[in-house]
């Protein structure tokens, strides 16, 4: 028998010269938690890394100098100059990994192409009169796929489909079919890339946890505001959700639908030269969405304590700013935050979720 | 303030041996790498040199000599110098040598064994097991002059030892840095380091050192 301390090496991860990414089984629980503390802060050294992930200075190395040749990680020039040795940030690299999410509006399905720091590098809006059969998706996110630079191709993190939790359209149901389970089989066969699915208010909070206006903040209170009001509450990163479609009927729906009525747009709402009408109609209707608003955070205040207000929404960013002035007037304990991810908040958070599934710990 | 320790174990291109001149011909201390590293690292790091010309990773050297083996002398040398915070093992090509009649991999599996046998001693602080470092030596060039039938074969297998090491690294957990990366061997004979290759490699290593990351609060232990 051999002196089994001297069997053929055993790497952890080396000896994968591969351009593309690994496949996720490859990647260790001590490398997630590295690549979690990497996604939620930028520019950090490996000292810091070994002290917030109790890994040992070489366990760190190894895991670090792996994820370099992956192209995940980049590294920094090292800050001298301080008091003590002199610390080499790292951070994500943004070309390292790309993600695409999903989500289905009410006359289009939104598909967003995101980098490794959550930065959109593309967007479109396809209208379901452009999506017909099963295969129609699949097709279209194919598409995407080929519109990307080649190098980029072959970093694809995964898909992430915002499912909605509104019973929505026929054309939704029709373009998703019964079972979702169907979809995401059908979409990864055809394109072989893995497919992750959440709701789509949860991924939109997750979203803007991970990337958007609420990175770094463990606790928040998340409104989206779409054709209906939703709702999520955020503690210690962990997004919990109420009464499932629990929706308010204050979104909107309403302000589009008597825009529409006065000939205008929703994207009318910053312009200096708003009939009359129209004016009175946006400011009642934000009375009405700030009087529901304020009432869920006063009573939810009373329950936990959250210091921020996080609202998301594909709505023109004047209107949110607007309204979350006039919220802080109202609760003005609570700081307002519009979300970052206005162009498309539930496509972009579903592109948060390959991310969440193959690199960082749950 | 405490000042800390790094051992540098290596062979001619640790020695600072002077490309294709003669075996007592070597560069001063600020010019080979480890007194590059200590210019770099300053005051608070005590870099030792412990390079001789022809050490193999573990074989007795039937023409050079046993004394040769990396294996046998890293125990006394471990020993004299602790303790020690870093070891950094740069060597590998000698085993080359058309004698040993060794692959890439095997040389690695003998980088393996000095590493065991650090931890066995633990000579770092309070009986640790100190940090170690493997260095993959830059390599060959294809023309190594008078040398060829010595180091037949060894030009094209000490390009494979940077991945070698580097396999045997993450195996054993332990720091890698790939020398062929920032330096190369001078044209003179093919194997040695010229001063501006020691210069490279020694800022290199340095920016290694500092990466590891050494807390403050851990070193008044």
């Amino acid at each position: 028998m051999p002196d089994m301390r001297f069997a053929p090496p055993n790497p952890l991860r080396i000896a994968d010269r591969a351009s593309g990414l690994n496949a996720p089984s490859v990647r260790s629980y001590n490398e997630r938690l590295v690549l979690s503390l990497l996604l939620q802060s930028a520019g950090i050294s490996r000292l810091e890394i070994g002290e917030k992930t109790g890994l040992s200075a070489q366990t760190v190395s190894v895991i670090v100098r792996s994820l370099e040749q992956e192209g995940l990680v980049s590294k920094g020039e090292a800050q001298r100059g301080r008091v003590g040795p002199p610390a080499i940030p790292l951070s994500l690299n943004p070309k390292g990994a790309f993600s695409i999410g999903v989500s289905f509006g009410e006359n289009a399905a939104d598909i967003a192409v995101i980098d490794f720091v959550g930065d959109v590098q593309h967007h479109a809006a396809h209208p379901y009169s452009t999506l017909h059969g099963s295969g129609a998706l699949a097709a279209k996110i194919q598409e995407t796929l080929a519109a990307l630079p080649p190098s980029s191709r072959t970093r694809i993190a995964g898909i992430g489909l915002a499912a909605p939790n509104e019973t929505g359209s026929h054309r939704v149901r029709d373009l998703l079919g019964s079972d979702l389970i169907d979809l995401q089989a059908s979409i990864e066969s055809a394109l072989n890339l893995s497919v992750y699915i959440q709701d789509d208010i949860t991924a939109a909070a997750g979203g803007e946890s991970l990337f958007g206006v609420a990175r770094s903040l463990p606790d928040f209170l998340f409104f989206y505001l779409g054709s209906h009001l939703h709702s999520r509450l955020v503690l210690n990163y962990q997004i919990h959700s109420g009464r499932f479609g629990m929706s308010h009927d204050v979104g909107l729906l309403r302000l589009r639908e008597e825009f529409k009525r006065l000939g205008l747009v929703l994207e009318d709402v910053g312009s200096e030269t708003l009939p009359r009408a129209a004016a009175e109609y946006y400011a009642e209707w934000r009375r009405m969405c700030c009087r529901q608003l304020v009432g869920s955070i006063r009573s939810l205040l009373s329950f936990v304590s959250f210091k921020s207000v996080v609202i998301s929404s594909y709505a023109p960013p004047k209107l949110g700013q607007t309204l979350c002035s006039e919220l802080h007037e109202e609760v003005p304990e609570v700081q307002f935050l519009y979300g970052a991810n206005s162009i498309a908040p539930k496509a972009v958070g579903a592109a948060n979720l390959p991310y969440h599934s193959r690199f960082m710990v749950q | 303030m405490p000042v800390r320790s790094v051992l540098c174990f290596g062979d001619s291109n640790t020695h600072g041996q002077i490309p294709g001149r003669g075996p007592l011909e070597r560069y001063d201390r600020p010019t080979r790498w480890p007194g590059v590293l200590q210019a770099e690292l300053g005051s608070k790091w005590y870099v030792i040199e412990e390079g001789l010309s022809g050490r193999t990773t573990v074989h007795d050297d039937p023409i050079e000599g046993a004394h040769k083996n990396g294996r046998t002398y890293l125990r006394p040398c471990i020993q004299s110098h602790t303790v020690l915070d870093l070891v950094i093992i740069m060597l590998g090509t000698n085993d080359l040598k058309v004698r040993f009649n060794k692959p890439a991999s095997e040389v690695a599996m003998g980088m393996g064994c000095l590493i065991y046998d650090i931890r066995e001693l633990a000579p770092g602080p309070g009986g640790s097991v100190p940090e170690i470092m493997i260095v993959a030596p830059p390599p060959m060039l294809d023309d190594i002059k008078e040398w060829k039938s010595i180091f037949a074969g060894g030009p094209e297998k000490s390009r494979q030892l940077a991945l070698e090491f580097e396999i045997m690294a993450d195996s054993l957990g332990v720091h890698f840095f790939n020398a062929g990366a920032v330096c190369q061997c001078d044209e003179a004979d093919g194997f040695h380091l010229n001063a501006d290759a020691h210069r490279t490699l020694g800022i290199a290593l340095a920016q290694e050192i500092e990466a590891i990351g050494w807390s403050v609060a851990e070193h008044q232990r």
